[in-house]
């Protein structure tokens, strides 16, 4: 059955040249997991005639019932090419000398935005990505997305058209128009590239070429597909035109004239386009002749086109004659594989332009050597970008890549966390692995070792890392960079036994929860509430059923999704707030102040940040905000967490002793920072500025004790004075949908407090797109609601997007922004009521 | 002595916050309501020499009018301890020991703390008062249909009432708090005095099956605060991610206590976390931030400690059942919470072993140290820097992460100076600073 052995693979995966590391993404519901499976059966793993339907890397009970990816599942696969395509490889890293084999590592990704968290998982271990777009519904938010993601990983693509049986079966589209749409499509697709990466930049060309054989047509379903190579092939000899330049004429303005064998760039009345006359009429023929029944016409048709129907096969007709017709003349796991192989890189490639975004080190130590040249003697060097559950409760696999040398069972490493800093031991063990294995799916196999530039998996890491590593065998090795991902866990749900004896177990299982999902959080408030928070409410649902099934296997009570919010400030301190130590010999004057538009989000990203040079980080603030450039130079910390988007500026001038109480004023800004004044929440965009500060001439009375209680009391008085308001997180939400339904839309939205930014129409296509902002809290319940208002044909894909400030004064009483102070500060169980300004403020 | 403390006219003028109202008891009552009689009966049978007396904060006011009671008829003189190390709600020994006392009388507001008894003492308690018709009435109307065993516990302000309150009903047996023989788990109770830290104490040490509280004519359902309890898992995930834990010393008086203060030392070593003894007398914000290093306090002491839930300090504190949960994993699985140590851990095996299993922290999300993998690093020095020296990791390695780590020599910049007149007194108010 499974046309390979593990050994056999093994074998493969010395062959660095001819191996091709995939996911294949696309937005939900375009037909990845159904397009794999061509693959998968192409391969021997499932029967030809299931293919299609089984979805085989849908592995959950829950993925199969629903028909959704949640998570990532990878599955290796070995092919044989034939030499008449090999010799489409042209670059010499892209194929070992006198190898047919080739060993396809690919990764089937969900498509929905909420667990858009597992396509970053998939990228960061793959070269390329075969992005599967819909031939219907066109380029969607999430296309975009994973396809911008992929770039930016400098992941090639390639891209097929799915679902074509529905273009012909249910929209009867003509030739041309379909044509236009596919046309529409790949601009679509390469505008986008275009966007985020150029042609002359390390990838070389990234753009997507039907006639350069990167586009294929074609349905998963059914199980048949093709790229304008495979056409090439059936007329070059009746042309006598050689296959490249065929593949050429296949596409775009090129116009054939029946009558007078004559090829033309423009249209005339009686030519054709190449694509349609060559390429689309054939198959409407075949497709008519079958679904009419029309049994004379077709059985003279497929001998012409050397379709031999097997004997069981010849009493069929109508649909699933059609099927196994197609799926006999245009097999679609061999176009795939032929697009896979030539169109996309090696790890020897690939990893020649990766290294520099993989590798936090400098780019010339061994450990980048060894990644760039992919060299299997080369110190070990792999990326763990994802833990997979093992039929084993509370283990798993840690899944990732190597990129340099070789893994071992057996092997001592170091395994590196994402806190590792190179020279400390945090978040670093050295341990032995306890085994290799491959992914299959559903399946694992040991393995002995697996070399650079393989996929897999190890047992006994579990234990060191949390989500994502790094695992090397070289002692000066930073980490590999943190993967960046395009959505933020901003829904939180909180979760309690229904028997509060199961407690232990619980946290067990949110201790797994936290592993087993890329993004997940899993926090224990300081009220001692258990939270969850995700991308979204169906990441929640699914994690939340993990956890009550799976993982804590207790039943649970959950709390209605919240968000979580921030505190900032709205204008300047409106004055110089005061606080004295308990000692009353220390004062600290300071103010707090918005931070301008825009400042944030660079700190978010990392455009700003606390380990910049402080110098060119001062001239970036004085260009961008205007910012004073002593002042700016200035900065004392980042925070909450050192890192966080509020900032803590010394203004001061010549004060005595101001560096000794530095560490302790910084700690009592990153405690305020954490937990705000009004409800303890995170802070967000406030600039604290120290403008003077008088102390005890005695070091032991401006200690610690003295300082960072005041600090904490000063800036609560600062935050108080300024104006605060609360910021709640927004969604940007994308609703596709035909015309009618807009109306419904608008109608939603206004009740969710969600506006409009833009509104277009799908060229080609009556539908519509609508793209609003929408606060996160409203969004729960927002995809039912609008559904029912549209008739059930809308269909929203909302990803957080940014902070807004709240409108409303939080200290008002009987404001929205009050009521939300006071039922955070009940969940958490502090006082009700105001902060009171007279504890954090003192008079001279 | 000047050199050593501060100037008294600051001690004494300094305001004191407290949230009772001050005692002032008219003279006629004071005979009565500090039981004054019992009190020379206890010392006069007992033949005690030296005798002190301990008020809490709020009674004080009285204090005078006390000793002078007991001096005239015992003719001998009695001390005051004006202040107390720790809570007042026990013993001071310590105090008392600076005057070699025979016996303590200890006034007002008492825990529920087993004392460590090293000298004798007596409690005479506060006599409020309660409309007991009133309060029976109420008890027979609202009990009347049940005939499980009620027990109704009186508080020590009311202790003085307990003749008079006499049911009916041959199931309601009336108890005072003092009681040794607390037997109440299985019963209903009914306890008579106000709703704050001891009835919470009460409930978590005597878990009763259902407890109502009658005050100020009101009968009302107590319920553990859940908050209490829930914030445990917090603390619990804290004191499994801490480095560095500071054990407090935050009572000399109670039963066990440095049993409880080796048991917590032995937990931390073997879960190879450091830790520093402290001992700063009365716990305060501004004394703990002294120690930024420390991740968490163990407070080990009094149950009637309001510390314990205070938000305002830089670290958090626990208790040593917390520590318990989170370190021993020989931890027995019934155990319940108690601020009150002695009730909660004190008489559990001694068979403690570390929590070795790998672990993500719910707090970081960070995955967490633990002993076994520590022990296996080849070495717990790191390498300082700049100077090459080997300083050893934890409390150390916090210092070394300081921007400010001394007084630089600054050797041959600093300009030679004649020596001048310093500054004299101490630092919490030099002669020159007074003013401030």
């Amino acid at each position: 059955m499974v046309n390979f052995t593990v050994d056999e693979i093994r074998a493969m995966m010395d062959k660095k040249r001819n191996i091709r590391n995939m996911s294949v993404i696309a937005h939900v519901d375009h037909g990845k997991s159904t397009l794999t499976d061509s693959l998968v059966s192409k391969a021997g793993i499932i029967a030809g005639a299931k293919a299609g339907e089984t979805r085989f890397t849908d592995t959950r009970k829950d993925e199969q019932e629903r028909c959704i990816t949640i998570k990532s599942t990878a599955i290796s696969m070995y092919f044989e090419l034939e030499d008449k395509d090999l010799v489409f490889i042209k670059n010499i890293d892209q194929r070992e000398k006198d190898m047919k084999g080739f060993l396809i590592n690919l990764i089937d990704s969900p498509g929905h935005v909420d667990f858009s968290s597992e396509v970053t998982a998939a990228l960061r271990v793959t070269d390329g990505a075969l992005v599967v777009v819909d031939c219907v519904s066109g380029v969607c938010v999430q296309t975009e997305t994973v396809l911008r993601q992929a770039i930016a990983e400098r992941i090639k693509p390639i891209l097929f058209m799915n679902k074509m049986d529905r273009a012909l079966l249910e929209l009867q589209l003509d030739s041309e128009e379909l044509y236009q749409t596919f046309q529409r499509i790949v601009e679509n697709v390469n505008v986008i590239i275009a966007t985020y990466s150029d042609d002359s930049g390390p990838m070389g060309e990234v753009r997507v070429d039907p006639s350069k054989g990167s586009v294929g047509f074609g349905s998963g379903l059914h199980g048949w597909a093709f790229t304008l190579k495979q056409f090439a092939e059936m007329y070059s000899e009746k042309f006598k035109i050689d296959v490249v330049k065929l593949m050429n004429r296949l596409w775009g303005e090129n116009f054939f004239n029946a009558k007078t064998k004559k090829w033309a760039k423009q249209k005339e009345d009686d030519n054709k386009r190449s694509f349609c006359m060559y390429i689309l009429d054939p198959i409407y023929k075949v497709f008519d002749s079958i679904m009419n029944y029309k049994k004379e016409e077709y059985e003279a048709l497929l001998p012409k086109l050397g379709i031999a129907l097997k004997h069981e096969d010849k009493d069929k007709d109508g649909k699933p004659l059609l099927k196994v017709v197609m799926r006999t003349w245009l097999p679609a796991g061999e176009a795939l594989l032929q697009m896979i192989a030539i169109h996309l890189p090696s790890p020897v490639v690939a990893q020649k332009y990766r290294m520099e975004m993989l590798y936090e080190g400098p780019h010339d130590d061994e450990a980048a050597v060894g990644v760039k040249t992919c060299d299997p003697n080369g110190p070990l060097m792999m990326y763990v970008s994802k833990m997979v559950p093992t039929t084993d409760k509370g283990r798993f696999y840690a899944f990732g890549r190597v990129f340099s040398g070789k893994v071992a069972t057996g092997m001592k490493a170091r395994i590196m966390g994402p806190n590792y800093v190179p020279g400390k031991k945090e978040d670093l063990y050295e341990k032995a692995i306890q085994r290799t294995i491959l992914m299959m799916g559903r399946y694992v196999e040991a393995i002995e070792d697996v070399p650079c530039g393989n996929i897999c998996g190890l047992v006994g890491v579990d234990q060191f890392l949390v989500k994502t590593g790094t695992i090397t065998t070289f002692k000066d090795a930073h980490n590999m960079k943190v993967m960046k991902f395009s959505v933020s866990p901003v829904v939180r749900v909180a979760v309690e036994p229904k028997n509060p004896a199961d407690l232990p177990k619980l946290v067990e299982g949110l201790k797994r929860l936290a592993k087993s999902d890329p993004m997940v959080q899993c926090i224990i408030e300081e009220s001692g509430e258990h939270i969850i928070a995700g991308a979204g409410e169906l990441h929640l649902e699914i994690c939340l059923k993990d956890l009550e099934e799976d993982h804590a296997c207790i039943p649970l009570k959950k709390s209605d999704p919240v968000v979580s919010y921030r505190e900032t400030v709205s204008e300047e301190s409106d004055i110089m707030c005061l606080s004295k130590s308990p000692n009353k010999h220390n004062r600290l004057f300071m103010k707090a102040c918005p931070m301008p538009d825009g400042l944030a989000e660079d700190i978010d990203n990392g455009d700003v940040n606390p380990r910049d040079d402080f110098k060119s980080r001062a001239r970036y603030l004085g260009e961008k905000y205007d910012y004073d450039l002593t002042e700016a130079r200035k900065i004392w910390c980042f925070g909450p967490d050192g890192t966080g988007p509020n900032l803590l500026v010394d203004c001061t001038k010549g004060v005595q002793y101001l560096n000794e109480i530095k560490d302790s004023v910084v700690a009592g800004f990153q405690w305020a920072a954490k937990e705000g004044v009004l409800s303890e929440e995170n802070l967000r965009g406030v600039r604290f500025n120290i403008y003077d500060v008088t102390l005890h001439a005695d070091a032991i009375h401006r200690g610690g004790g003295q300082i960072i209680p005041t600090t904490r009391r000063c800036l609560y008085a600062c935050l108080m004075t300024a104006q605060p308001r609360l910021m709640e997180p927004v969604y940007q939400c994308e609703i596709q949908c035909p015309e009618i339904a807009v109306g419904g839309i608008y109608g939603v939205l206004n009740r969710r407090r969600g506006h409009v930014f833009e509104e277009m129409q799908v060229t080609g296509t009556p539908m519509f797109v609508v793209k609003a902002y929408l606060p996160v809290n409203e969004s729960f319940g927002f995809t039912a609601d609008l559904r029912s208002n549209t008739g059930g044909q809308a269909f929203p894909q909302c990803v957080f997007d940014h902070w807004q400030v709240l409108p409303g004064n939080p200290m008002e009483l009987g404001s929205k922004p009050y009521q939300i102070v006071q039922d955070t500060r009940k969940r958490k169980g502090l006082k009700e009521g105001l902060p009171d300004l007279t504890q954090y403020l003192d008079k001279m | 002595m000047a050199q050593f403390s501060s100037n008294e006219a600051v001690s004494l003028s300094k305001t004191i916050n407290n949230h009772k109202q001050l005692a002032n008891t008219p003279d006629e009552h004071i005979y009565d309501y500090y039981d004054i009689k019992k009190c020379i009966y206890w010392i006069q049978s007992n033949e005690y020499k030296k005798v002190c007396l301990q008020f809490p904060d709020y009674l004080l006011p009285d204090s005078p009018k006390v000793a002078n009671h007991l001096q005239n008829e015992l003719q001998q003189t009695v001390y005051v301890l004006g202040d107390t190390a720790y809570e007042s709600c026990c013993i001071d020994y310590v105090a008392a020991a600076h005057i070699d006392a025979d016996a303590v009388i200890h006034f007002g507001p008492m825990c529920f703390s087993q004392p460590t008894c090293s000298i004798p003492s007596l409690f005479i308690h506060e006599k409020h008062k309660l409309n007991i018709e009133e309060f029976l009435q109420i008890i027979n109307t609202e009990f009347s249909s049940i005939t499980d065993c009620i027990i109704v516990v009186i508080d020590s302000p009311l202790l003085h009432l307990k003749d008079n309150i006499c049911f009916n009903q041959n199931n309601i047996i009336v108890k005072s708090i003092t009681d040794s023989d607390l037997n109440v788990q299985e019963s209903t109770v009914i306890y008579v005095g106000e709703n704050d830290r001891k009835l919470m104490n009460f409930n978590f040490i005597h878990k009763p099956k259902q407890l109502y509280y009658y005050y100020n004519g009101n009968l009302s359902s107590y319920d553990a605060d859940l908050k209490i309890l829930k914030r445990r898992y917090f603390l619990i995930e804290k004191i499994k991610d801490s480095e560095t834990v500071g054990i407090i010393v935050g009572t000399l008086a109670i039963k066990n206590y440095l049993k409880i203060i080796e048991r917590m030392k032995k937990l931390l070593k073997l879960n190879g976390k450091k830790f520093y003894m402290i001992s700063v007398g009365k716990p305060t914000v501004a004394k703990l931030a002294n120690f930024p290093e420390m991740h968490v306090y163990i407070l080990i002491g009094c149950a009637m400690n309001e510390i314990y839930e205070s938000r305002d300090f830089y670290r958090p504190i626990v208790t040593p059942y917390d520590v318990e949960v989170a370190l021993n994993s020989n931890a027995s699985t019934d155990l319940k919470f108690s601020y009150d140590f002695n009730s909660s851990i004190a008489h559990d095996s001694d068979n403690l072993a570390a929590t070795d299993k790998s672990d993500v922290s719910l707090i970081s999300g960070n995955i967490r140290y633990n002993s076994e993998i520590k022990m296996n690093e080849e070495s717990r020095l790191v390498l300082k820097e700049s100077s090459g020296a080997l300083i050893e990791s934890h409390g150390a390695g916090f210092l070394a992460n300081r921007s400010w780590t001394g007084l630089e020599q600054n050797l041959g910049q600093t300009e030679v100076m004649l020596a001048v007149d310093g500054r004299s007194g101490i630092a919490q108010g030099y002669a020159n600073e007074l003013e401030l």
